[in-house]
């Protein structure tokens, strides 16, 4: 519970109450009890929800159902093929967008002539969601991997761009003033100062885009494939395997929490002077 | 504060020039510096025809009002402000960029964040080619110095503002400069820290016997650490007044409250009184 989402309400606990201390310790405790049930709670509420027959249970299958077809997903074997070329998708498109974001950033936002040259392209060029290239990506590339990699390609690596880019600007120019007076050869201001002035908005910048990836994951496998996540969401809803389409839908929700958790242990190594 | 003196030796033993020759030369040599900065309304004149000397091994203090230009002066004599007009002589030869016989400490720490009190002090070795092992001596001996052996393996963002600055004047100092340049480098501290600070700085010079030049806009660290004052007039900065300050060593602060110490603050305090009421005059006269 690292994330954002319970400080609020931590906050207002503690100030609230005339005998703070012990207050807040049994108010943190039924916090801590609340959480733990929140989701067996949901859950244990929606399966009632779809059994009571209130609503109509081929479009909103119960919990039951839907693991039961999630189990079925895995037990064919087919869970792992998805898994496994959607998670390709991802990582090569993050690792190849993510390299060319921070080089690029570095670039421009080192150089003032390479900022002056492709600064105004990315500008215009990143504001478009990467699902509208989504047509001329099937012209392009078919319904070939390259053209779902680019895809995912084109989402992450402005984001990391613009991070490097403004992360590379912001280097204190006091720490490359005190560097020179240290005898530090302008060359070696890259690598001794520069780069790792930058790497906590580099970081950042990364883990933005870990999300981002996953967003346009979804368009690279709308825009047609034969194995994926996504995919078999697709084809479960032209079925009408509502409680498959959920199931994905849940897959997709962890995997995705997987990663970006993941990705925020790595970044407080990365950041290790923190 | 021990274990310094190897260093001490060293940076006595590897200086070039002779004590004799050392004797005649200043080491530092400022005549008729200009700078002009270009801003969008215009040029501002920050220094006007600056011209001093300061002798080898002498502490020099320079004071000013805000914005006349001491740290211009300061960044020029470092290398950080080229080109310039005039000429500026460090130990005999021009200054015409950073240069390893002069170190510098800033107003800011300025210690890199990703580097250890130890790795950030062996910089400036590292960077003059010393082995890892040879920097980390250094560092070490230094670390002794200014009494930071507990954190010598600390981040910067783990430190109170005043070890920050020690650790940034032995990170200066590591480089075994020929001249110290510090700007303002106790502002950002508070008064009892600053007063350690004075002490401290005071005791560190009687043994790396490098040529300091010392802004501050306080005359009371002026006199309490020069053997030199420098009054600056308001913008442009000129040269207003050189105070000789020949009060006894070793001083500490409570040198502040001896009659000889009060008549000394009060000549600079005159010439900061006229020069304040004149630039007042002036400014609104225009
Ligand atoms: N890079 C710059 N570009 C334009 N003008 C500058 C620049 N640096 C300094 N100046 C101007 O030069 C003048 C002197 O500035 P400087 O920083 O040397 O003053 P200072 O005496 O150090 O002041 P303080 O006591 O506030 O540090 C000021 O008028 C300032 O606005
Ligand atoms: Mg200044």
């Amino acid at each position: 519970m690292q994330d954002g989402t319970s400080a609020p309400q931590r906050i207002a606990v503690r100030s609230s109450g005339r005998n703070r201390r012990p207050d807040s310790a049994r108010l943190r405790r039924l916090n801590i009890l609340v959480g733990a049930l929140s989701l067996p709670l949901f859950v244990g509420l929606w399966e009632l929800a779809s059994r009571s027959g209130a609503v109509n249970m081929v479009l909103f299958p119960p919990p039951t159902v839907v693991a039961a077809a999630v189990l079925e997903w895995i037990r064919s074997g087919q869970f792992l093929v998805d898994l496994t070329a959607s998670l390709y998708r991802v990582t090569t498109g993050f690792m190849v967008g993510g390299a060319l974001g921070i080089l690029f950033g570095i670039l421009t936002g080192q150089f003032p002539v390479m900022s002056s040259l492709l600064s105004p392209l990315f500008h215009i060029l990143r504001p478009i969601p990467p699902i509208a290239f989504v047509p001329i990506v099937i012209l392009w590339f078919g319904l070939s991997e390259a053209g779902k990699l680019f895809l995912v390609v084109w989402g992450v690596f402005f984001t990391v761009w613009l991070s490097t880019h403004i992360g590379v600007q912001k280097v204190d120019r006091g720490l490359i003033r005190a560097a020179l007076m240290l005898g530090t050869p302008r060359r070696q201001m890259l690598q001794e100062i520069v780069l790792l002035g930058a790497l906590p908005y580099i970081v950042v910048g990364l883990r933005t885009a870990v999300s981002i990836s996953f967003y346009t994951l979804v368009a690279a496998e709308l825009a047609g494939t034969f194995a994926g996540i996504v995919y078999r969401i697709e084809i479960a809803q032209q079925n009408m395997q509502t409680g498959q389409v959920m199931g994905g839908l849940a897959a997709l929700g962890l995997i995705s929490f997987i990663a970006d958790r993941l990705f925020a242990v790595l970044a407080e190594r990365t950041v290790w002077w923190r | 504060m021990s274990g310094s003196r190897s260093i001490v030796k060293l940076a006595l033993a590897s200086s070039p020039a002779s004590v004799d020759s050392a004797r005649k030369q200043p080491a530092i040599q400022v005549s008729n510096l200009s700078i002009v900065f270009d801003t969008h309304r215009g040029q501002t004149v920050a220094v006007d025809r600056v011209s001093f000397d300061v002798a080898p091994g002498e502490f020099v203090c320079v004071v000013g009002p805000s914005g006349c230009g001491k740290s211009t002066v300061l960044n020029t004599i470092a290398g950080l402000e080229v080109p310039y007009e005039g000429d500026i002589l460090v130990e005999g030869s021009p200054v015409g960029g950073p240069r390893p016989d002069v170190g510098m400490v800033f107003q800011q720490p300025h210690l890199f964040p990703w580097k250890s009190v130890r790795r950030n002090i062996a910089h400036g070795p590292r960077m003059h080619r010393k082995s890892r092992k040879e920097a980390n001596a250094i560092a070490d001996d230094l670390i002794a110095m200014i009494g930071l052996k507990r954190f010598a393996d600390a981040y910067p963002n783990t430190l109170s503002g005043g070890m920050q600055q020690r650790v940034a004047i032995a990170r200066a100092l590591a480089n075994q400069p020929r001249v110290l340049l510090m700007d303002e480098p106790f502002g950002a501290l508070d008064a009892q820290t600053r007063a350690v600070m004075q002490d401290n700085l005071l005791e560190l010079r009687d043994r790396i016997k490098a040529t300091i030049v010392f802004v501050t806009h306080d005359i009371d660290e002026a006199i309490l650490l020069a053997d030199r004052v420098l009054i600056m007039s308001a913008g442009p900065g000129r040269i207003l007044r050189e105070v000789a300050v020949k009060l006894p060593r070793p001083r500490s602060s409570t040198i502040m409250v001896e009659p000889s110490y009060l008549s000394l603050k009060k000549d600079c305090l005159d010439v900061i009184r006229a020069e304040g009421a004149r630039a007042f005059n002036q400014s609104d006269s225009n």
